[in-house]
């Protein structure tokens, strides 16, 4: 469990430091179960930070959205850091990214947050719809969820409003972080993820109908990369015009290539945040493609991502000894 | 790229695209050429540096844009010009053939092939075992770019 007072007081401390420039961390929203970004660039910010099991938002984007102004000659770049609070999954994302050098490890100061799991915002909002008010959740030790409507206090299992990727999540700590809140989650047993299992037993015209269904509903507007803390290219392949990659109209075959392109640059680098599945508008379960090909990864080549800085991209390294079964 | 249409008297016929490295399998299939070995015309050549360059993109283009099936070849292990474009590239397609898997398209209509630049005759095999594959799987309209006007 995550005291509140102490994040705000290291949240208070780490931004009080000379070398760092901002925290971003998480704040209560207006309305229903929304959270927002908090972004403290001194001490007196620091009072509106909170965490809750509705901090699901994966703020690892924010390092990378930093505006590099062009600068005057002689002129030389300010190096200062960037706090971030970082769950277990958000905490692998940055590691993905240095690893990528796409950050520099000194760039950021992680306070990292051991991690029950998350509330998935659209499983809690179909439960209890038209929130005017902000509304907390928070959870006990019986692995419930409590929370207060209108004078009610409601207790729900906590299985049914968890975020499926949660469910079966193997890093709830931080891999990688400055200072700790509180004390380490223990390793718990996490659950297969069975929505891959399901399809896999399938036939494959049967895969195909699924899929075609849900990319029929596409509307390309490419809130999963948005969302995404490892889509971060400067110029999307999505946006090209010379050479066209996938084109603009929103039909079956672009829809199909847009989402194969994106769950194929994610291989070897998902760190299944769910990020892109809860950013969906149109509920696409694109969390079956990255796991499925996280899975796949695994097996064929013993490889997973967001664990270490020094370790070699995965489709930019390989061994002599990978497999070639399916070479004639 | 337009393909015939088919009648049920007419035979299918696929459309397949390959990528051939510049340095093995484009020599390989100039020697069957030129040994000439008799082998099916339906592969079209798409001549690349290296196999290492073929991104699995352009797999996916081929199906928009018609090919019922596409050839990957380089050269074996070790023997890249480049040293090590094609082990590269055994990751991609592999990884990319899994997903086409997963999606419900056939990963068969992917394949890829080592042909060095000695081997005409397995290059012939090759593309006379694939046309018979991709016969057997019919055309590949699942997600074929609707005509343009």
């Amino acid at each position: 469990m995550v005291e509140n007072k102490e994040l705000i007081r290291v949240v208070e401390e780490t931004v009080s430091r000379d070398d760092v420039k901002y925290v971003v961390g998480y704040k209560r929203g207006t309305y229903g179960f929304q959270i927002k970004p908090a972004f403290a660039y001194s001490a007196k910010d620091a009072k509106e930070f909170f965490y809750s099991p509705l901090c699901a938002k994966n703020l690892a984007t924010y390092p990378l959205l930093e505006e590099k102004l062009p600068l005057r000659r002689g002129e030389e770049a300010e190096h200062k850091k960037i706090g971030i609070v970082v769950k277990g999954c958000d905490s692998r994302a940055i590691i993905q990214i240095i690893q990528e050098n796409g950050l520099e490890r000194e760039d950021v100061v992680l306070i990292g947050i051991p991690c029950k799991g998350v509330i998935d915002p659209k499983k809690i909002a179909k439960r209890f719809p038209k929130q005017s008010k902000f509304v907390d959740v928070e959870e006990n030790n019986n692995d419930e969820y409590i929370l207060e409507i209108g004078g009610t206090s409601h207790k729900i299992p906590k299985d049914e409003l968890l975020s499926d990727v949660c469910k079966s999540c193997e890093y709830p700590n931080p891999p990688l972080y400055d200072i700790l809140i509180g004390e380490a989650e223990e390793e718990f047993q996490p659950e297969h993820f069975n929505r891959v299992d399901e399809l896999e037993e399938k036939t494959i015209e049967e895969r195909w109908e699924y899929w075609e269904k849900h990319f029929q509903n596409c509307i390309r507007c490419y809130a999963c990369r948005e969302a995404c803390p490892l889509c971060y290219c400067k110029t999307c392949m999505a946006d090209l015009l010379e050479p066209q990659w996938v084109r603009r109209s929103v039909n079956l075959s672009e829809n199909t290539a847009w989402n194969v392109m994106r769950a194929f640059h994610l291989a070897g680098r998902c760190i299944s945040c769910g990020e892109c599945e809860r950013a969906c508008p149109v509920n696409i379960p694109l969390m079956e493609l990255n796991k499925f090909v996280e899975k796949e990864v695994k097996e064929m080549f013993d490889y997973t991502a967001g664990l270490d800085t020094e370790e070699k991209p995965f489709l930019g390294s390989f061994r002599p000894d990978d497999p070639e079964d399916f070479i004639s | 790229m337009s393909t015939k249409k088919n009648t049920e008297l007419e035979e299918f016929e696929p459309n397949i695209i390959g990528f051939l490295c510049n340095w093995c399998s484009y020599a390989g299939a100039d020697l069957a050429g030129t040994s000439r070995i008799q082998y099916p015309p339906n592969v079209k050549i798409i001549k690349v540096m290296c196999s290492g360059r073929v991104n699995p993109m352009y797999i996916i283009n081929a199906f928009q844009q018609g090919a019922d099936g596409v050839l990957v070849s380089g050269c074996h292990p070790g023997d890249c010009h480049y040293t090590s474009g094609n082990y590269l590239a055994r990751r991609r397609i592999a990884t990319m053939k899994k997903l086409l898997e997963f999606l419900g398209i056939e990963p068969d209509r992917v394949r890829m092939t080592w042909v060095s630049a000695a081997e005409g005759r397995k290059y012939a095999d090759v593309v006379r075992e694939l046309t018979d594959d991709i016969k057997k799987l019919g055309p590949m309209t699942k997600f074929r770019r609707e005509k343009e006007w």
